[in-house]
């Protein structure tokens, strides 16, 4: 209010110097004409004509510096308006009639403004008329979240209170990520895609399957889908709206399936445990002198239990890919060693068939970031698989290279039975097998589809070519571990985790 | 068993102390395999299925290596490798602890049970010959 005093004083001196100023010439003008005896008509012209021309300079000058606040404050809220238009901030420093209270209420307007953009998202300060009880929303039975620019929750309807056992007023204003730290079955995740639409779409919709909220121990686990709808214009700021499905009951049995493989796995496992530690004992006891035809024998039961344990493996690791609980810790490794150790772990099945690998690796092969006994399972696959279509051929190569792209590349050759080209496509699909042979050739068609999984997790692909009658080549590439260090380093513990669906882990050989 | 019988692969390990093993297994045929295997091998194995008395015994401090199954009867192996990495519990333990088991573990207790071990293994993925070229390899 002080402000406003003094600068209504500005302006009372200012229009006093103006009107003395003026009155004193008009005045002067009257006494020099007097003085000078002109005629009275003269004299009077002179006055006026003096009168208003000096009436004009001062209205035009003074009117410049008066009009100086009101002149800052238009272009300072037309400056501050979203939808304003382009004009300069005012000079308020520079003003010489009003400058304190202008600046006074400059400060007034940039508050109101800060604090009405906030308010606009928040129902905790201004109560929004659209967000209330009545709103249609509330009576929604699907958990509702409408989120602001900065993902803050600015609504949450009574559904979602409940889901969550947070009341819907204690989530306003908080952080939707703070409420809602949730787990996705992949990389597409919730979070990513907001970044993505905010940076490039004024309007975008999606929807994600399978989604998990991480919850403290003592509260029940969540399993749910969700979709959401972006609107960077908004005029009410209601800029992201999301829709959670609830599925814990349907997901968690599908959980529950995993409990039962595992169960099932355990249970193949003691008698398998069991008859490769008979067959071992009766290899050693019986001795390399026994009869041939003996020593074939054994050789063929314990390819036939090493067959059974990997495919145990398979199962497990099949059923925790469906489930999105495949994870793997890529670290450095030696490529030609773990190629070499997959090819010594099948070589007797091989062998028992009259089947030789020949292995060739690359000198040039840089370390590579996987995980290994993962890979370990996709190289045993490849080879398993070449055994079991190789027909009467009896040779196989694994061959491992440098890509011109620097990638790792594998390749498992046969000579066999080859595949139509018209089944390719389906080969990397869960229970398929080539109809053609499924009379000839044992397997389940689960091979391929975890080979592929695995591969996919380390960032490679998996590819096949194959001449009917002739054989066919399968390979996947890995990346080296150099292409991998940028994201170690953003690694809290020094190691590479990669989910594509879940875990897959605790699965084959011994780990230390 | 003789160790020196034809077919049979072991290095005994005659230069050094005789070392021994406590295996809580309750799968008493697997058990006998293992046993088997490292008592050819050059160690002395003590067999134990019932889970509360295999801890007692581990905590004796007589043993180099514990083969320690996690289903056992009437203490789990979880519970019996707590309580000997429990210093409140076990006053010293020189073995080396080695898990064996058949059961899948949740990723996360599985992990929680590596650290606490020195060792992991699968039953099935190895046969009793490759358990002990696996200790044989152990500090």
């Amino acid at each position: 209010m002080d402000y406003f005093k003094k600068t209504k004083r500005q302006y009372t001196l200012n229009l006093l110097v103006a009107l003395i100023v003026s009155n004193a010439l008009v005045l002067s003008v009257w006494i020099i004409l007097s003085y000078w005896q002109v005629r009275l008509i003269y004299t009077i012209i002179a006055t006026v004509v003096v009168f208003i021309v000096f009436s004009l300079l001062f209205a035009i000058s003074l009117s410049n510096y008066l009009i100086e606040p009101v002149k800052a404050i238009w272009q300072l809220i037309l400056s501050i308006s979203p939808h304003g238009e382009s004009v300069e901030s005012p000079k308020i420093e520079a003003m010489k009639v009003g400058r304190e209270m202008t600046l006074s209420l400059s400060r007034q307007i940039y508050q109101l403004t800060s604090s009405s953009t906030n308010n606009a998202n928040t129902i905790k300060h201004t109560p929004n008329p659209l967000l209330n009880d009545d709103f249609v929303a509330s009576k929604l039975p699907l958990p509702l979240f409408i989120l602001d620019q900065e993902e803050n929750i600015i609504y949450a309807n009574t559904s979602a209170g409940d889901y969550l056992g947070i009341s819907a007023k204690d989530m306003t204003d908080k952080n939707f990520y703070m409420i809602m730290d949730m787990s996705f079955p992949s990389e597409n995740t919730f979070d990513t895609w907001l970044k993505d639409v905010k940076a490039n779409s004024a309007i975008a919709s999606m929807s994600w399957e399978r989604v998990k909220l991480n919850v403290l121990d003592n509260h029940p686990t969540r399993l749910f889908d969700l979709a959401a709808f972006y609107n960077r214009d908004n005029p009410e700021h209601y800029e992201t709206m999301v829709v959670l499905f609830d599925h814990t009951k349907q997901y968690t049995q599908d959980d529950q399936a995993v409990s039962y493989v595992a169960l099932t796995v355990h249970e193949l496992r003691t008698p398998l445990t069991l008859l490769r530690g008979y067959i071992e004992a009766l290899q050693e006891e019986i001795g390399q002198d026994s009869h041939p035809e003996l020593v074939d024998f054994m050789l063929k039961m314990n390819a036939a239990a090493q067959q059974l344990t990997a495919f145990v493996n398979n199962i497990l690791n099949v059923a925790r890919i469906d489930n999105d609980q495949l994870q793997l810790s890529l670290h450095e490794e030696n490529w030609a060693e773990i190629v070499q150790s997959a090819v010594n772990s099948i070589s007797l099945r091989a062998k028992v068939r009259g089947i030789s690998i020949e292995t060739t690796i690359a000198p040039d092969i840089p370390s590579v970031g996987v995980d290994r006994l993962s890979i370990h399972e996709v190289i045993n696959n490849l080879i398993d698989n070449a055994i079991k279509y190789s027909s009467q051929s009896k040779i196989i190569k694994v061959e491992a290279h440098l890509t011109k792209d620097g990638l790792v590349e594998t390749t498992v050759q046969d000579f066999g039975l080859g595949i139509n080209a018209n089944i390719m496509s389906n080969l990397f699909t869960k229970f398929y097998r080539d109809h053609r042979n499924r009379s000839q050739v044992g397997g389940t068609g689960l091979g391929l589809y975890l080979s592929k999984a695995i591969v996919t997790a380390h960032g490679g692909n998996i590819w096949v070519k194959s001449t009917p009658g002739k054989g066919s080549v399968f390979g996947f590439t890995i990346q080296p571990y150099g292409r991998l260090a940028e994201e170690l380093k953003n690694s809290d513990n020094k190691e590479i985790t990669r989910s594509a669906h879940g875990w897959i882990k605790n699965h084959s050989l011994y780990r230390r | 068993m003789q160790p020196d019988q034809p077919g049979q692969t072991f290095q005994p390990a005659s230069a050094k102390p005789t070392k021994k093993v406590l295996c809580i297994e309750d799968e008493h045929f697997i058990g006998e395999l293992y046993k088997r295997a490292l008592d050819n091998a050059g160690y002395a194995t003590t067999l134990e299925v019932d889970g509360v008395r295999g801890l007692e015994l581990a905590q004796t401090d007589q043993f180099d290596i514990i083969l320690l199954d996690l289903m056992v009867p009437n203490l789990t192996g979880i519970d019996i490798l707590r309580i000997l990495r429990d210093p409140t519990k076990t006053a010293h333990l020189k073995a080396k602890i080695i898990i064996t088991t058949n059961l899948e573990q949740r990723e996360d207790v599985r992990q929680d049970i590596e650290k606490q071990a020195d060792g992991y293994i699968v039953k099935a993925e190895l046969t009793p010959r490759e358990i002990v070229e696996f200790l044989n390899n152990i500090e």
